[in-house]
């Protein structure tokens, strides 16, 4: 389930963040370019530039629709999505083993933190089959950086299970983050300055 | 685009001869209901969507039209929920979510449409611009809609598989088919041992899908199965019945097991995994109520090592194109889809969608890439009703 769209040119790049928990740490961005112009921009707090490409892809594509992302996806269960302090870790980004585990039955909640994981699909069909076991899905957004909880908060929207959730690893300011309607993923990317002062190409 | 309304929504119920008689276990039938739905936003788009046309669906799908009217299409996951998961599963049963499906595939068209894309794309991200599909064979080749007790002894008669041998054959020849679905009377495992070696006889390239609808017991399904395990059939779509029958009859056998009638919502998906009671779920879209729910089969059967499929049964051309859709924006889905349009003696669309060579195209443009016909539509109707609000 990639997104559907033709990129005309993809660029990432690195950067330090200056917000969250993660102040300084280096951060992936990436743009990429739909043939029809449209821009659209993703990250990752980790190093697989994957992740950063996918997003940017999927905010592309609903910036060029003029709609948010769980439009793009089917809708969205909820407006507001629980956000809690979670000391737990996360699960392992071993799909094998999550596999073995699930039909073991030896999860109630599936902690995953979806830049970990990889693809937005990836990260969908996880909660896909954990609805199919009945079971809960907390994203954790790993620094409580605001870009990581709003793209927690895009994909949560659109999850089945009743027991839907972001987690942090510090006590949330607020105990609900409300889903944003703004096309594309809905990020506000203002809110890190070394975000605008990168040189993107093409 | 910040929301898009539901505005109107009509429906017509339509009744289509076949082109000849179709029986199995569970029918002898020669015509084929559906219910139109057109489903209009208050853009002015209008998406399609298709849907059993008894008597119960059209009902339900007038008071969930009802409850839809107003409600944003983009969102269409909470559409479900307006409904409220009782109305339409346990309390109307596979009407309530056929009629569900019937509505949400229409907002998905409509909503594709406005965005100007593929409803492959809007599923998933189109993979393949054609599907290789699969001619049904009726368990039968009989003149007219005969009674359970002619079928029968037409069933006795077991030269009589002769006829079905060359009606296959005439559908390679004429539309290239490569894929076939018996369907079984289950009255006779002497008939379909006979008639499904003859079938491989004839066309031993051929890729043959086996289906009593579950209407043998386990005993009888497991040792006809046992014998047809060396024909390398495809699969066996619903040898015998529940859950617990199909997994056993599964543990006799080499042969792939499959289902479209027991593991066919949510909730069942995860006991049939645990209890390894199939390889591959036929997902029929109107039995798991909607895109989204088969989409997210797909992914969870594929993720436990279990085989999506398509599975549909005497659709207009809209449904159809819902699952050449449905097959191009899944890569879980490997074998081909059912098709049946061409059993259809007329459709609902301007455009055909012929078989060539086994396969059918997936339809091009916004949406499903279809057009209602409204002259042909007309013409095959038994009733219509603007759905309004309460």
């Amino acid at each position: 389930m990639a997104a559907p769209v033709r990129l005309a040119y993809t660029h990432v790049h690195s950067f330090r963040l200056a917000s969250g928990e993660s102040s300084g740490a280096e951060a992936l961005a990436a743009r990429v370019r739909l043939e029809d112009g449209t821009l659209g921009y993703g990250f990752t707090p980790n190093d697989d530039a994957g992740v950063a490409r996918d997003m940017a892809a999927w905010d592309a594509l609903g910036r060029s629709k003029g709609v948010a992302l769980p439009a793009l996806l089917g809708g969205s269960h909820r407006e507001r999505i629980p956000v809690e302090k979670d000391d737990n870790p996360a699960i392992a980004p071993d799909w094998p083993a999550l596999r073995k585990d699930l039909l073991a039955g030896r999860h109630d909640l599936l902690r995953i933190d979806p830049f970990a994981w990889g693809s937005l699909e990836q990260v969908v069909t996880i909660a896909a089959s954990a609805a199919a076991f009945d079971l809960g899905v907390a994203l954790l957004a790993p620094n409580a950086h605001p870009w990581e909880i709003q793209y927690c908060a895009a994909l949560a929207a659109t999850f089945r299970g009743d027991d839907t959730r972001i987690v942090l690893r510090i006590s949330p300011e607020r105990n609900e983050f409300e889903v944003k309607g703004e096309p594309g993923i809905g990020i506000d990317w203002s809110l890190e300055p070394a975000f605008g002062k990168i040189q993107w190409q093409g | 685009m910040a929301r898009l309304g539901i505005a109107a929504l009509r429906l017509t119920r339509v009744s289509i001869p076949l082109t000849m008689v179709h029986a199995g276990s569970m029918y002898v039938i020669q015509k084929a209901e559906r219910t139109v739905v057109e489903l209009t936003l208050e853009n002015g788009v209008t998406g399609l969507g298709d849907c059993w046309g008894t008597p119960d669906a059209y009902a339900l799908l007038q008071r969930f039209g009802r409850e839809m009217l107003g409600k944003d299409a983009l969102n269409r996951l909470a559409l479900r929920e307006v409904l409220g998961k009782s109305t339409y599963d346990n309390r109307h049963g596979r009407n309530g979510r056929a009629a569900y499906a019937g509505l949400d595939l229409a907002a998905w068209d409509a909503v594709a449409r406005s965005l100007g894309l593929p409803l492959a794309d809007l599923i998933g991200a189109r993979q393949r611009e054609s599907v290789e599909v699969v001619c049904t064979l009726p368990a039968a080749i009989v003149p007219r809609a005969v009674t359970r007790d002619e079928l029968t002894e037409h069933l006795d008669v077991l030269s009589n598989t002769r006829l079905v041998v060359e009606f296959a054959q005439e559908q390679v020849r004429k539309l290239g088919f490569r894929n076939f679905k018996l369907k079984s009377a289950a009255y006779s495992p002497a008939w379909d041992w006979k008639l499904l070696n003859e079938l491989k006889e004839a066309m031993p390239q051929a890729r043959i899908r086996f289906d009593p609808n579950a209407n043998y017991g386990p005993a009888t399904a497991t040792a006809l199965c046992r014998r047809l395990d060396g024909l390398g059939l495809e699969f066996f779509e619903d040898p015998t019945g529940e859950m617990e029958g199909l997994a056993r009859l599964r543990e006799a056998v080499r042969t792939p097991v499959a289902t479209n009638m027991w593991v066919v919502k949510d909730e069942q998906l995860a006991p049939a995994i645990r209890r390894r009671a199939v390889d591959v779920v036929l997902g029929d879209l109107f039995m798991w109520g909607g895109i989204d729910a088969l989409r997210r089969m797909a992914k969870v059967a594929h993720a436990f090592g279990l085989k999506p499929a398509l599975h549909s049964v005497y659709e207009t051309g809209i449904a159809t194109a819902a699952n050449l859709h449905l097959a191009a924006a899944l890569p879980e889905v490997e074998y081909p889809n059912d098709a049946s349009l061409h059993f259809m003696s007329a459709d609902v669309l301007a455009e055909p969608q012929p078989v060539i060579g086994g396969r059918m195209r997936v339809p091009q443009g916004a949406g499903l890439g279809v057009t209602l016909d409204r002259d042909k539509l007309a013409a095959l109707a038994i009733e219509t009703a603007e759905v309004r609000a309460a």
